[in-house]
C-alpha cells in the first residue's frame, strides 16, 4: 500500500514535471512567436485563478456550502502581500524570497479574515450563508476603499512585478497538492461527513463548528495566496476589482468545473479564465458570447463538467497498460 | 462509464479549444503578415502602400472598454480612432497609420485582468505604439508592462499622476488629476462663490484626485469647503448627500464623476432645493441632458475642448464626427483618442522613424495642437494645456471661457 | 442635525426604500415558490426600463398618459421572464440550487450584454412619467411620488397575498415548494406553476421599473446588477420568500442607507451589510421568518 502510494506520488510528480517541461519548451523556443508574452500572461492568470477556484471548491464542494464572497479573501491576500512586499523591498532579499514572504503574509492575513468571518457566519447555512459571505466581502471592499494604506479608494500602484509564470506554476502545484491532501486527510473526510449528514456527524461526536471553520480558514488562506500572485502580476489594483462580480466569476468556475472535483476546478478555472480571450474576435459581442457559453454548459452539464470525478494519473496509466500498450497519458494532478 | 467517457470527451474538447484558441491566433498572426497588404488595401484604400515602405507605417494598438459598465467610452474611442487613421492616411503626411488588430480597439472591459491580456494580445502584432486606456486603474498595470517592453504608451484618460512616472516612454494627452480641480477652484473664485460642497465617488481614481486638488486649491483661493460627501460610481441615489449640501448652505457644488450619474445628481440636487452652481470635470462631457434642460442651468464643467470652439481642429473633429457617427458617443474620450492618434503620427515626424524608440524620442517634450488645444508635454510626459469651461444652455453645451495653465482667461 | 433635515432624510429613505421594496417583492415571490435566487431579476427591471424609455414617447405622442407604457413593460418583461425560465432555468432545475444560481448569474450577464448590443452603451434619460406636485410638510418638501410608490407597493403586496392564499393557482404555488412530488400526485402541473410564477415575478419587475424610472430617470445596460444585490439583501432581511417581509426589508434597507449617508457616506454600504449580518446572526431566518427546527 505504502509502496503503491509512493509510486503514485512519484508518477504524479513526473506528470507535473512533464507538463512544466512542455510549457518551458514551448515558451523558451518561442513556439508561439510574437504571442508568447500573450499566452504566458493567460497562463499566469490561469495559475492564480486555479488556486482561488480550488480553494473555493474546498468550501463549495467539500463542505457543501455557498460562498459568494471569495473575492473578499482574495483582496485581503492581495493587499496584505502588496503591503508586505513594499515593506521588504530593498532589504536585500532575493526576489523569490520576497515573493514567497509576501504570499505567505497574504495567505495568513486572508486566513485570519476567514477565521473572523467563519466563526459568526458558519452558524448559517444555504442561501443565508451565501448572502452573509457577500456582505462580508463587500464590507472588506468598503474598508479597503477607506483605508489610507491601501490607497484609500484610489489605485494602489507600484507593486513589484514578481509573478513570473514559472514560479506561479510551482506555487500553484504546491497549493493544489496541499489542498488535495487536505481533502483526502482526516479533516477533509470529516468535513465531507458533515456535508452528507450534519446531524449524524454531530451525533457521532464530531465538533461540527470546528471543522467547518477550519476548512473555511484553509480555503481563505489559499484564496489569499492566489490574491498575492494577482497583486504581484497586476502591479496595481483598486478595491472595485474585487467586487461581487469577481466572486460570482470564481463560483461559476467552480461549478462549471464540477463541484467537489479538483480536476474540475483546475480545468474549469483554466478554461473560463481564458474564454474571454478566445472571444476577442467578437469585439463588443465578446461578453455576450461568454455568457452564452456559460449558459450552454450549465444546460448540457448542469452538475459541472466533471461532477465529482477526479483525474488520476496512476489509474490512467494502469488502464493504459491494461489496454493499449505503448501509449502515453497526459499529466496533471 | 458512459458519463466518464463524456467527461473525458468534454475535457478533451476544452483542452483542444484552449490550444486552438491560442494556436489559431498564432496562425492568424503568421498568416496575417503575409496576407496583410491585400486585406489592408481592401479595408483602407489609403493604407495600401505599407508593404512597400513599412518603416513609414506606424502600427498603433488601441485599448479601451468596449464591454462592461463603461462601454460608452469604447464606442467613442473606436469611431475616433478609425476617423483619425483615415484622415491621416488620406492626407499627404509622410507617415501612415495602421491600427493593428484589424482596425479594432482591444477591449479591457474596464477590468485590470483583461486589460493586461488586451495589451499582450496587441503586443503579439508587434505594434509601434499603444494608445489607451481611459481609466487609471486599468492603465497602471499596462504602464508597468509597457515600461518593461520599452513600448510607447500614450494614455488617454488615465489621470492618476503615477501613470507617466512608470517609465520614459509613457505619456498622456489628458489633464492630470490635480489640474482640473485647481481650475475648478480658480473658476469658483472668479465667480465669487465662497461656500463649496464636494460630492465625489470614493471608489474611483479620477474622482478622488479631482476632489483632493479642488479642496487643496479651494482653501488657497479663500473658498470654504463646507461639506464633503462620498458616493460610489454605481450610486443612483444622491438625495441624502444633496440635502446635506443644502443644509450646510453651500453655493457651489463640485461633482467630479463620470457622465452616467451626472443627470441623476443634478436632478437630485435641484429637487433638494439647491440653487447654486454645480460643476464637474471632463467626465461630464457627453452627459445626457434631455428632460433636465432646466435643471442643467447654472451647471459648468471643465473640458479639453468646447464643441463650440471655432479653432479648425475642433470644428473639423466635431462636425465630421457628428456627421459620421452622430452625437451619441461624442465625448471627451473620443476627442482624446482622436488626438492620441495624431500625436503619435506627429511624434513619428519629430523622431524621424516609425519604430517605438523614435516615437518615444519624438514625443518627449513635444508641442502639439489638436482638439485639446495647444500644449507641450512636460518632463514626465504630462501635457500642460488650457481648460475650456463649458456651461449648459437649454440642455446644450455652451462655451464660456478658456483658462490657460498660467491662469489667463480668454 | 436639524429637525427638517431629519424629516427630509426620513422621506428620502422611505422613497428609496419603497423602490427597493418593489424590486424585492418580485424577487422574493420567485424565491418563495421555486427556492431559486434569481439574480437576473434586476435585469428584468432593466428590460422594463428600456421598454418604458422607448414606449413613453409613443404614448405621449398618442396623447395618453406616460405611465400607461407600463402595460408594454409588463407584457415584455413577462415574456422575457417566461422565455428565460423555459430556455435556461428549466433544464438545470433538477441539478440543484448551485447550478441554478450560476445559470441565473450567467443569464444576468447575458441580458446585460444583450442590452448593450441592442440599445448601445450610452445611458439615456427617461421622460418624465408623473408630474405630481410635492406637498410642503413641516417645512420639508414631500414629493407625492413617495406616497404613490408606497401605495403601489402595498397594493401589490396585498394583491399577491390574496392571490397566493385564495386562488387555486396560488394554492398550487404554495404546494409546490412544500412537496414537489406530492403536488404532482395531486394533479398540479408543476412546470406551469413555475412558468406562471416567473410571469408574475417579471410583471412585478416591470411595475418596479416604472417607479424606479420615475425616481431615477436614467437607463443603462448595467443598472440591474446592483439592484439584484440590493433586492437580495432586502428580501433576506425581511425573511426570504415571505412577501410582507420583502416590503419591510426594502424599506429598512432604504432608511438605513440614507441615514448612514448623513454621517458617514463613504461607509454606507458597509453599514447596510453589517446590519444584515447582525440581524441574520440574531435571527437567521430574517425579521419575519419562522425559525424551522432541524428534522432528524
Amino acid at each position: 500500500m505504502t509502496k503503491g502510494k509512493k509510486l503514485s506520488y512519484l508518477l504524479n510528480l513526473l506528470g507535473v514535471l512533464l507538463v512544466f517541461g512542455i510549457f518551458v519548451l514551448l515558451f523558451e523556443t518561442k513556439a508561439f512567436g510574437a504571442s508568447t508574452q500573450y499566452i504566458k500572461g493567460i497562463c499566469t492568470t490561469a495559475c492564480y485563478t486555479i488556486i482561488m477556484v480550488a480553494s473555493l471548491n474546498l468550501v463549495v464542494g467539500c463542505m457543501g456550502e455557498f460562498s459568494l464572497g471569495h473575492a473578499g479573501f482574495v483582496s485581503v491576500g492581495a493587499y496584505a502581500s502588496a503591503i508586505v512586499s513594499n515593506l521588504l523591498t530593498g532589504k536585500g532579499l532575493p526576489d523569490i524570497g520576497l515573493f514567497l514572504a509576501a504570499l505567505t503574509a497574504g495567505g495568513l492575513a486572508a486566513g485570519l479574515a476567514g477565521l473572523a468571518v467563519g466563526i459568526p457566519a458558519l452558524r448559517l447555512k444555504g442561501d443565508y450563508l451565501a448572502i452573509v459571505t457577500v456582505a462580508f466581502a463587500e464590507i472588506i471592499r468598503v474598508c479597503f476603499c477607506n483605508f489610507e494604506i491601501t490607497g484609500g479608494g484610489k489605485t494602489m500602484s507600484g507593486i513589484l512585478k514578481l509573478s513570473d509564470f514559472y514560479w506561479c506554476f510551482w506555487i500553484m502545484v504546491i497549493c493544489v497538492t496541499v489542498m488535495y491532501m487536505y481533502i483526502r486527510s482526516r479533516f477533509g473526510r470529516t468535513v465531507k461527513a458533515i456535508r452528507e449528514d450534519y446531524i449524524a456527524a454531530a451525533a457521532s461526536g464530531i465538533n461540527v463548528t470546528y471543522y467547518k471553520v477550519l476548512t473555511f480558514t484553509v480555503s481563505a488562506f489559499f484564496a489569499g495566496v492566489g490574491g498575492g500572485i494577482y497583486a504581484h502580476y497586476m502591479t496595481a489594483m483598486i478595491p472595485t476589482n474585487f467586487n461581487f462580480m469577481y466572486s460570482a466569476e470564481l463560483l461559476s468556475e467552480v461549478i462549471i468545473g464540477g463541484i467537489g472535483s479538483l480536476t474540475g476546478s483546475i480545468l474549469g478555472a483554466a478554461f473560463l479564465s481564458s474564454l474571454p480571450e478566445m472571444m476577442r474576435q467578437f469585439s463588443q459581442f465578446r461578453m455576450l458570447a461568454y455568457s452564452v457559453v456559460l449558459v450552454l454548459v450549465m444546460i448540457f452539464r448542469p452538475g459541472g463538467i466533471f461532477g465529482e470525478w477526479e483525474f488520476s494519473l496512476t489509474r490512467l496509466l494502469a488502464r493504459l497498460r491494461g489496454r493499449y500498450h505503448g501509449k502515453t497519458g497526459k499529466g496533471g494532478e | 462509464m458512459r458519463k466518464r467517457f463524456l467527461s473525458a470527451a468534454l475535457a478533451a474538447a476544452m483542452a483542444a479549444s484552449l490550444l486552438t484558441g491560442c494556436g489559431s491566433s498564432a496562425q492568424q498572426q503568421a498568416a496575417g503578415s503575409t496576407a496583410e497588404p491585400a486585406a489592408e488595401s481592401a479595408a483602407k484604400p489609403a493604407a495600401g502602400e505599407p508593404a512597400a515602405d513599412s518603416d513609414k507605417t506606424i502600427r498603433i494598438g488601441v485599448v479601451c472598454s468596449m464591454t462592461g459598465g463603461s462601454a460608452i467610452y469604447g464606442e467613442g474611442a473606436q469611431n475616433a480612432v478609425t476617423m483619425a487613421a483615415e484622415e491621416i492616411n488620406a492626407g499627404d503626411s509622410e507617415y501612415k497609420v495602421e491600427i493593428v488588430n484589424g482596425g479594432k480597439v482591444a477591449d479591457d472591459a474596464s477590468d485590470s485582468k483583461q486589460a493586461i491580456n488586451a495589451y499582450n494580445s496587441l503586443m503579439k502584432e508587434s505594434p509601434d505604439a499603444i494608445l489607451g486606456c481611459f481609466f487609471s486603474s486599468v492603465t497602471l498595470p499596462i504602464a508597468e508592462q509597457a515600461a518593461k517592453d520599452n513600448m510607447l504608451l500614450l494614455a488617454t484618460g488615465a489621470t492618476n499622476k503615477d501613470v507617466t512616472l512608470k517609465g520614459p516612454g509613457i505619456f498622456r494627452d489628458c489633464f492630470i488629476d490635480p489640474y482640473q480641480g485647481k481650475m475648478a477652484a480658480q473658476f469658483a473664485k472668479e465667480k465669487g462663490w465662497s461656500k463649496a460642497a464636494v460630492i465625489y465617488a470614493k471608489d474611483d481614481d479620477y474622482s478622488n484626485g479631482l476632489k483632493d486638488a479642488f479642496i487643496e486649491n479651494a482653501e488657497a483661493n479663500g473658498i470654504e469647503v463646507v461639506y464633503t460627501g462620498e458616493c460610489t460610481t454605481k450610486d443612483t441615489d444622491f438625495s441624502s448627500q444633496t440635502s446635506q449640501v443644502v443644509a450646510k448652505g453651500a453655493d457651489f457644488l463640485f461633482y467630479p464623476c463620470f457622465l452616467d450619474t451626472v443627470p441623476l445628481l443634478v436632478s437630485a440636487a435641484r429637487d433638494a432645493g439647491f440653487e447654486g452652481a454645480i460643476m464637474g470635470g471632463d467626465g461630464w462631457d457627453g452627459a445626457d441632458t434631455s428632460g433636465f434642460e432646466d435643471k442643467f442651468e447654472n451647471c459648468y464643467f471643465t473640458n479639453h475642448y468646447s464643441s463650440e470652439d471655432t479653432a479648425p481642429a475642433v470644428a473639423n473633429f466635431v462636425s465630421k464626427y457628428t456627421e459620421k457617427y452622430g452625437a451619441e458617443s461624442l465625448n471627451a474620450c473620443a476627442a482624446l483618442y482622436y488626438d492620441g492618434v495624431y500625436m503619435i503620427a506627429e511624434a513619428a515626424k519629430n523622431g524621424g522613424g516609425a519604430d517605438s524608440a523614435s516615437l518615444i524620442k519624438g514625443m518627449t517634450g513635444m508641442e502639439f495642437t489638436g482638439v485639446g488645444g495647444t500644449f507641450t508635454l512636460d518632463e514626465n510626459g504630462d501635457p500642460e494645456k488650457s481648460v475650456a469651461i463649458n456651461t449648459f444652455e437649454d440642455g446644450t453645451v455652451k462655451w464660456l471661457m478658456t483658462l490657460s495653465p498660467s491662469g489667463d482667461k480668454k | 442635525m436639524t429637525l427638517s433635515l431629519f424629516i427630509q432624510s426620513l422621506i428620502n429613505g422611505l422613497n428609496q426604500g419603497a423602490i427597493y421594496a418593489l424590486i424585492a417583492l418580485g424577487y422574493t415571490m420567485v424565491y418563495g415558490i421555486i427556492r431559486m435566487i434569481n439574480f437576473a431579476h434586476g435585469d428584468f427591471i432593466m428590460i422594463g426600463s428600456y421598454t418604458l424609455f422607448y414606449t413613453i414617447p409613443l404614448m405621449v405622442n398618442a396623447g395618453m398618459p406616460a405611465w400607461l407604457s407600463v402595460i408594454f413593460a409588463i407584457v415584455i418583461c413577462s415574456a422575457v421572464g417566461v422565455l428565460v425560465e423555459t430556455i435556461a432555468y428549466k433544464p438545470v432545475r433538477k441539478a440543484g440550487s448551485m447550478s441554478a444560481l450560476i445559470t441565473a448569474m450567467a443569464m444576468s450577464l447575458f441580458l446585460e450584454n444583450l442590452a448593450m448590443v441592442l440599445f448601445g452603451a450610452k445611458p439615456h434619460n427617461v421622460q418624465k412619467i408623473f408630474s405630481l406636485p410635492s406637498v410642503t410638510l413641516l417645512g420639508v418638501a414631500l414629493p407625492l411620488n413617495v406616497l404613490l410608490t408606497i401605495a403601489i407597493g402595498v397594493a401589490m403586496m396585498l394583491g399577491l397575498q390574496l392571490f397566493i392564499k385564495k386562488t387555486k393557482m396560488g394554492k398550487a404555488m404554495r404546494a409546490v415548494p412544500q412537496d414537489r412530488d406530492a403536488s404532482i400526485l395531486a394533479g398540479i402541473n408543476v412546470n406551469r406553476v413555475i412558468t406562471v410564477t416567473f410571469a408574475i415575478g417579471s410583471a412585478l419587475a416591470a411595475v418596479a421599473a416604472l417607479m424606479y424610472c420615475a425616481k431615477y430617470p436614467r437607463v443603462t445596460n448595467d443598472m440591474g446588477s446592483m439592484m439584484g444585490i440590493k433586492a437580495f439583501i432586502a428580501a433576506v432581511l425581511g425573511g426570504i420568500g415571505i412577501i410582507p417581509g420583502a416590503m419591510l426589508g426594502g424599506i429598512l434597507v432604504g432608511l438605513i442607507e440614507i441615514f448612514v449617508k448623513l454621517f458617514a457616506p463613504g461607509w454606507y454600504e458597509a453599514i447596510t451589510y453589517a446590519t444584515l449580518i447582525l440581524i441574520l446572526l440574531v435571527k437567521p431566518s430574517g425579521i419575519l421568518g419562522k425559525n424551522v427546527g432541524e428534522k432528524v
